[in-house]
């Protein structure tokens, strides 16, 4: 049985990750990966939506600041949306994460937090990676 | 022409042709009342009991007796290969010794064959024989018939005689009264045949249907039995699925009918089902999206079965039946039916709905799924077999248990009279002292979780304490996996137990332990840290143990 899954959407041009399940250090790499591979160069960020993940240990919190340190590679952001009745919650406060990563409560405002890219900068449309 | 023939009717049964080609009477013929006695012997009703081999033995002698003749044969048809091969013969043992293959429309038996018809030849010499047994045997005259049963040619019966002979109606006659004997009991040796290869192909197909091995789930025992029936293999299955979230689900279903068909759409059912399951649908959900399944599998494709639903976390059990028998629930010696709301079979009604039951499945509590063939023996109440099967479920201390108690009741000599299908689900203790030894491998974390949640909760953890300490324990052990090991094979200890209101839990790995790599493992201990009351690292050449004390209720 796999431990999480994850769903992918596109809104605005920004790319939903949505994921369920437990993430630990059995499968936080290859999360990681899933959700690089999905994000078009053209998106303008990511919204990593935890709402259904039931635990995250410190292998997932790890996971978080690679996915931020490589989509800021790219010029894109990341948001991650964490409610305040999440189990998750408590793992990312001990880590101190509020501090270094844009965390939402819902949805929508984890959207409002990937900020888009200006009108007329050249995007590379024509390059999108999975999609 | 040196070639007299007899040619009966073409179809069905042979016919003496009669007025068609006159046969000259021959003088050898035996006299009427010792033809009617060796008639007598060919219809011997005692010839039925024997297998087919005796049988054709014995009538092949007796044959050969009651024409005096010197050979018999009798060549079966091959529709594969669109030949005669010899089955049995007397006087000519060779033609079955060297397998003997006859194209059929060719030679002396493949015209017979294919012309359905009698055929004497006055002289061997002179004719078209392609077998050359028979030359070499010297043979001078030969009388053939077809076998045929409701107008399907089964082979060849013919007589030979090393002096030259005219073969007359009444050997014609004696020889079709061999040919009804022998035809039908080859024809039914064949599908008996068929029949035991379809019965086995069955029982292959279903065994490689069912579950290999069932999963392992912390805290939880399963434990199944498939018995095929003695006569015919039928539809019946069990399954155990792992689900998200930590919960299991346990399936039994029973395909409406028998055989290879039954056992193939036993094996798609079972696929769907799992597939919704693992989709995470409930279990009245899962089931009604089967139900349209088995409607669209059309061929009024029709199952029973029912779905449970358990979360050892919480000890809930949820649980849908489509037209299932109600399990059994087995909790301290007592033993009742779960009742259940009956709906409709799998395939019955288009749009059907099924019913979801809530209950609970205690701490050293059992569910056990069965199929009818359990319960259901021939003139005994459906009622009856159900009390009985409740009865003898009472004192099951396991899930193996269970399953070897309502076995116990089947007629073990000759099988069951229709297949049986069980599985039983056993919600284990959890012990006061908790202690593991687990593979050091990534995988193990989330099982390990599971448990632990538990066990805190029986010990009256709850809220924030109750994932904290899991938490801390959990990154205690992914260190244990990630840094303390080669890549070889290797395990760690964990041990936990509760004093006066305080869980001690400790982690043990038998490697080295290594200064934290990077940011990550610093936040781990951080995390173990912060999440306990008091953490102590013990580190020598053998191994390092990490030591985590948490009041509970603080």
């Amino acid at each position: 049985m796999r431990l999480a899954d994850v769903n992918f959407s596109t809104i605005d041009g920004v790319l939903v990750a949505h994921l369920f399940g437990e993430i630990d250090i059995s499968n936080a790499v290859e999360l990681a990966a899933a959700v690089s591979d999905r994000t078009p160069n053209d998106a303008a960020g990511v919204v990593l939506d935890l709402s259904d993940v039931e635990y995250l240990d410190s292998g997932g919190i790890h996971m978080l600041y690679r996915l931020r340190e490589s989509l800021r590679a790219r010029g894109q952001s990341l948001a991650i949306v964490v409610p305040a009745a999440s189990p998750v919650i408590d793992a990312m406060r001990l880590a101190g994460i509020e501090r270094h990563l844009e965390l939402a409560e819902t949805l929508e405002d984890g959207l409002g937090k990937v900020v888009p890219r200006p009108n007329g900068e050249p995007t590379s449309s024509h390059c999108s990676k999975g999609g | 022409m040196t070639m007299q023939e007899s040619r009966g009717a073409g179809t069905d049964a042979p016919k003496l042709g009669l007025g068609q080609i006159a046969l000259r009477m021959s003088g050898s013929v035996a006299a009427p009342t010792e033809q009617v006695r060796n008639l007598n012997r060919l219809t011997d009703p005692a010839l039925s009991e024997l297998g087919l081999d005796a049988l054709l033995d014995e009538l092949l002698e007796r044959v050969k007796e009651a024409l005096s003749v010197d050979t018999v044969a009798i060549l079966l048809h091959d529709a594969d290969s669109q030949q005669l091969v010899a089955r049995a013969a007397r006087g000519i043992e060779e033609e079955v010794e060297q397998g003997v293959r006859i194209p059929i429309g060719r030679g002396f038996a493949g015209r017979i064959a294919a012309e359905r018809v009698a055929i004497y030849i006055a002289d061997v010499d002179h004719a078209d024989i392609l077998n050359p047994i028979l030359r070499e045997k010297g043979i001078s005259s030969l009388l053939g018939i077809p076998l045929i049963v409701e107008g399907n040619l089964i082979g060849v019966l013919h007589v030979g005689s090393i002096t030259p002979r005219t073969f007359g109606e009444r050997d014609l006659a004696v020889l079709q009264v061999a040919a009804a004997r022998a035809a039908p009991a080859i024809e039914r040796a064949r599908l008996l045949a068929e029949l035991e290869r379809e019965h086995e192909v069955a029982i292959l197909l279903q065994r490689s249907l069912l579950p290999r091995r069932l999963p392992q789930v912390a805290g939880i025992s399963v434990a199944a039995r498939y018995l095929a029936a003695r006569d015919e293999v039928g539809g019946d299955w069990y399954d155990v699925i792992e689900l998200p979230r930590g919960l299991i689900g346990v399936v039994i279903g029973d395909v409406v009918g028998h055989g290879i068909r039954a056992a193939a759409l036993m094996g798609q059912l079972r696929t769907s089902l799992r597939s919704y399951a693992q989709e995470g649908h409930g279990a009245a959900r899962t089931l009604e999206l089967v139900d349209r399944f088995t409607q669209a599998a059309g061929d009024g494709a029709m199952a029973t079965a029912a779905y449970a639903v358990f979360d050892p976390a919480r000890g809930t059990l949820r649980f849908a039946s489509a037209g299932h028998l109600p399990p059994v629930h087995v909790a301290g010696g007592t033993a009742r039916l779960v009742e259940i709301t009956p709906s409709a079979p799998l395939g019955a009604f288009p749009y059907g709905s099924v019913p979801e039951h809530t209950m609970t499945l205690g701490t050293d509590e059992l569910l056990v799924l069965y199929t009818d063939g359990l319960v259901e023996r021939r003139g005994v109440a459906l009622n009856e077999g159900l009390d009985g099967l409740v009865k003898t479920l009472r004192p099951a201390a396991s899930a193996e248990d269970a399953c070897l108690l309502a076995v116990s009741e089947l007629d073990a000599t000759h099988g069951p009279r229709d297949d049986v299908a069980i599985v039983a689900l056993h919600n284990q203790p959890i012990p006061a002292e908790l202690r593991l030894r687990l593979p050091a491998e990534p995988s193990v974390l989330a099982d390990l979780r599971r448990q632990l949640r538990r066990w805190l909760r029986e010990r009256g953890a709850a809220g924030d304490e109750l994932l904290e300490i899991t938490m801390a324990v959990s990154e205690a052990c992914a260190n244990a996996v990630e840094h303390a090991y080669s890549p070889a094979p290797a395990t760690f200890d964990v041990r936990a137990s509760e004093s006066a209101g305080e869980v001690t839990i400790a982690v043990r790995d038998s490697g080295r332990w290594r200064p934290p790599r990077g940011r990550n493992r610093g936040r781990g201990l951080r995390i173990i840290e912060s999440a306990m009351d008091d953490v102590t690292v013990a580190s020598t050449n053998t191994g390092t143990e990490i030591t985590m004390r948490r009041r509970l209720g603080r």
